[in-house]
């Protein structure tokens, strides 16, 4: 009798272990790389030297301009890609615990591109420790224009509503910019000079996906994923014909 | 000038009407008595003055150590205004707007005219109370309520308005809530203004005593008489102005707002065809003349105080009076002057500096006449006399000063700095403020019975006078120095500006000291009430008719309907028995 039960707890137990991955892992990937077709135009290089202390810690040479940042094969960083249909209509996601951190850094945002969940925590560094000034240009939320001298090192604000993408600016250094979206989902992901981007956790189901490039515009694609696969979707931008 | 009609109400008359005993919210709160108003407006004046002053002692330590955590307090004002106790851009900007407006529109103004001409205008010139005595309460509740929304905006979301006390458009109209509220709370403040100049013109005019023709007026009447014109002919453009601010702010209108209108590098849409500087244009056209409006009353003050205690007529008294009429006319033609940054053309900016030159004349005249008066006196230096004469010299500075800023060529480049700010303090904090202290210690015994403490009012004086010029005599240095005015750090930021930052340094310190010199007033001002010597009801050996009043007055003022049967400054007359010979006496 004993042995009995011993095998119908070891046949549940099996069950559970083989059958815990098929719903918990049941979720699909999308992940892609972003390239630059063409020949990259030359961008004027960010001049700070108004400001010193900025100016010296990029060596006292102007900086890289960020609007377009290319890798090794033309691959883009600060593209911002997220799902932009297709997400199950009243489904909520929380947002995450970890703030969105924006460092101010040779008066240089870092990073360029960024996405949040509203009502995430939107940390602001001043590791320049001069006086900058935080001002988000949104259409939705309610702008965020705040000072922050040299001896506050950090702010923070959340924003409560759902928002595309819009910049964020230095009113008292005006090369300093920055991009920011509010998302009500977890399906969104910035690429780096790598150009590759990774959205997972999706159930199965179609999908659009939309990339975004500051100067260069948007893309979208469709994507069809089942299970738990990982399918791939690349993107390419090119500077427009004139 | 014809005689006026003796409509002052006969003892029987009065007793009659007054005897009527009223409820505490009738007699105190609500109360239609001008003796009462006046206090009210003189406590809300005060109160208000030493809440700005703690606005301006707030900024005083950023610019002394910017960007050093301010101690205690600073933790107190929470996290977006003050986070670790380090002062944000914005509240600075709050603090300087709030301060600017509270001390003009919420301090000096219902202090010299509020409470000063509502308490003493009526005796002086022998009448029951003000013409509209119900109009006189609307009056003060309109400034209360005011004062409520001021101080109300500093809770609401964004806190209070930060575009200035001139609230400059567009970046006002495009300012946070607090701006709307501000200009709610000036909407209330200016009606208060407009009722009161109705009130006072009228009063003045239909209310003197028998006798008391317009060149026996003391010079203090004929100083509220002017200002109540100013108000009333100055403020209304500034409550248009402020009425279509708000609409432009919550209505969509576009008064203010020019076309192309780019904010932060971003087009505004749906704006355009409005006129940035037609809200200069309004504000200023108030506001010089306003600056009369603080200055008048307070020269008023010190020529009581000054033949009173030379124990002299004022020397010039007709000068003085066509002057002050002069003044007030002009200063409805000098406005511009505050505006030639807007780059206006040489031919407006002529006409505006060659009228700035000439009411300089007026101003000098006055001045002249008053430190003339003192020649040759025999000088009593109690505690109101010494703020009185300490005026002279302290407005003199700040209306000699303010002569660079009236030619064009001279203020471009002193407009936007420090220099501008000690300049116009001097005017109205040694200057204006100076006379209203005087005015209090003068006039303390006419409302209470009893005196203020004379060598508490002494340290009071000391302390100020040399506290006063320690806050604003650096700021001429900075300011020469080219140091901007609305640097939330002082500069520090800039390499021109380091050799200047000692010098704020030692103004905040200036400041906070001066605070300290004014508790013996605060200490003064509530023990006299009751522990302050007992006095008649002429304790000074005044010549004007408010001294033949009981002290204090009752209601209806006076026991028997008074008289002037000369003019205001009759002392020291050869062959009289005594050193005065008061105007209502026969």
């Amino acid at each position: 009798m004993r042995g009995t039960r011993n095998r119908l707890w070891l046949a549940g137990g099996l069950v559970a272990v083989l059958g815990w991955p098929s719903v918990a892992v049941a979720a699909a990937t999308v992940t892609g790389t972003v390239t630059f077709a063409g020949k990259p135009p030359a961008l004027k290089p960010l001049a700070m030297d108004a400001e010193i202390v900025c100016h010296k810690k990029h060596g006292s040479k102007p900086a890289p301009n960020e609007a377009l940042v290319l890798g090794n094969g033309n691959t883009m960083a600060h593209i911002m890609v997220w799902v932009s249909k297709g997400l199950p209509a009243g489904k909520t996601w929380p947002a995450p615990k970890d703030p969105v951190v924006l460092d101010q850094d040779g008066c240089v945002y870092k990073p360029h591109v960024m996405g949040i969940m509203v009502g995430q925590t939107y940390r602001i560094l001043n590791s320049d420790g001069i006086l900058h000034n935080i001002h988000t240009l949104p259409k939705i939320n309610t702008a965020f224009n705040r000072g922050q001298p040299a001896t506050v090192k950090e702010m923070t604000t959340t924003f409560p509503k759902p928002e595309a993408i819009f910049q964020v600016k230095c009113d008292v250094h005006p090369w300093m910019s920055a991009y920011i979206s509010v998302f009500t989902h977890p399906f969104f992901s910035v690429t780096s000079t790598d150009g590759k981007f990774t959205i997972s956790g999706l159930d199965a189901g179609s999908y659009e996906i939309t990339a975004w490039h500051e100067k260069l515009g948007t893309q979208t694609a469709s994507v069809t994923v089942t299970g738990n696969e990982t399918k791939a979707q690349d993107f390419k931008f090119a500077v427009p014909a004139k | 000038m014809s005689e006026p009609v003796d409509v002052a109400p006969k003892p029987h008359v009065a007793h009659e009407v007054h005897h009527e005993e009223l409820g505490f919210w009738r007699k105190y709160v609500f109360s239609t008595d001008h003796k009462v108003i006046g206090i009210q407006y003189s406590v809300t004046g005060l109160l208000f003055l030493l809440f700005g002053f703690c606005l301006m002692m707030l900024m005083r330590w950023q610019l002394a150590y910017p960007g050093v955590p301010l101690p205690l307090i600073g933790s107190l004002l929470g996290e977006a205004r003050m986070p670790g106790g380090t002062m944000l851009p914005e509240f600075y900007n709050e603090l300087g707007a709030m301060h600017g407006t509270i001390m003009v529109f919420l301090g000096v103004v219902p202090l010299a005219v509020g409470g000063f001409g509502n308490f003493v205008v009526p005796l002086q010139i022998g009448a029951p109370d003000m013409a509209f005595p119900k109009l006189n309460m609307l009056s003060y509740w309109s400034l209360f309520l005011g004062g409520i929304t001021m101080l109300g905006s500093f809770f609401v979301p964004g806190g209070a308005a930060q575009s200035g006390w001139t609230s400059y458009t567009p970046l006002s109209v495009i300012a946070g809530t607090g701006q709307t509220w501000w200009l709610i709370g000036m909407i209330f403040l200016i009606t208060s203004s407009l009722l009161g100049a109705l009130n006072f013109i009228t009063t003045i005019i239909q209310l003197r005593a028998k006798g008391l023709t317009f060149m026996r007026f003391p010079f203090f009447v004929w100083a509220q008489f002017v200002t109540a014109f100013l108000l009333l002919l100055a403020f209304p453009p500034l409550e248009a102005a402020g009425v279509m601010q708000l609409m432009d702010r919550v209505a969509g209108t576009n008064f203010f707002l020019p076309s192309g209108l780019v904010v932060s590098g971003q087009a505004l849409t749906n704006v355009g065809g409005g006129n940035p500087l037609l809200w200069q244009h309004l504000f200023w056209f108030l506001a010089h003349p306003e600056v009369y409006v603080l200055i008048l009353p307070g020269m008023g003050i010190v020529a009581e105080i000054i033949a009173n205690n030379t124990r002299k007529p004022l020397w010039g008294y007709r000068s003085m009076v066509y002057s002050l009429i002069f003044v007030g006319f002009m200063s409805f033609i000098v406005w511009a002057h505050h505006m030639f940054m807007t780059g206006m053309g040489t031919t407006m900016a002529a006409f505006f500096q060659t009228t700035t030159m000439i009411i300089s004349i007026p101003s000098v005249v006055i001045l002249t006449a008053l430190i003339i008066s003192l020649w040759g006196g025999s000088i009593r230096f109690n505690t109101p006399m010494l703020f009185a004469v300490a005026f002279l010299p302290m407005f003199g500075i700040g209306g000699l000063t303010g002569l660079p800023l009236g030619l064009n060529i001279a203020d471009i480049p002193l407009h936007d700095t420090y220099y501008v700010i000690a300049h116009f303090h001097y005017v109205v904090a040694p200057g204006t403020i100076f006379a209203l202290m005087a005015g209090i210690y003068y006039w303390y015994p006419k409302a209470t019975g009893r005196k203020m403490n004379e060598t508490l009012g002494k340290i009071h004086f000391v302390g100020s006078l040399v506290c006063m010029n320690a806050i604003f005599m650096p700021m001429f240095i900075i300011g020469l120095a080219g140091v901007s005015r609305r640097l939330f750090d002082a500069g520090a930021a800039y390499a021109f500006a380091q050799p200047t930052m000692h010098w704020n340094v030692v103004s905040s310190w200036g400041a906070w000291t001066l605070a300290i010199f004014q508790i013996p007033f605060i200490f003064n001002f509530f023990w006299s009430i009751r522990k302050g010597e007992k006095v008649g009801d002429n304790p000074w050996q005044a010549t004007t008719i408010e001294w033949s009043a009981p002290s204090p007055p009752p209601h209806g003022n006076f026991v028997h309907a008074p008289q002037a049967y000369r003019g205001p400054y009759e002392y020291s007359v050869p062959g009289a028995g005594k050193d005065f010979v008061p105007q209502y006496e026969a």
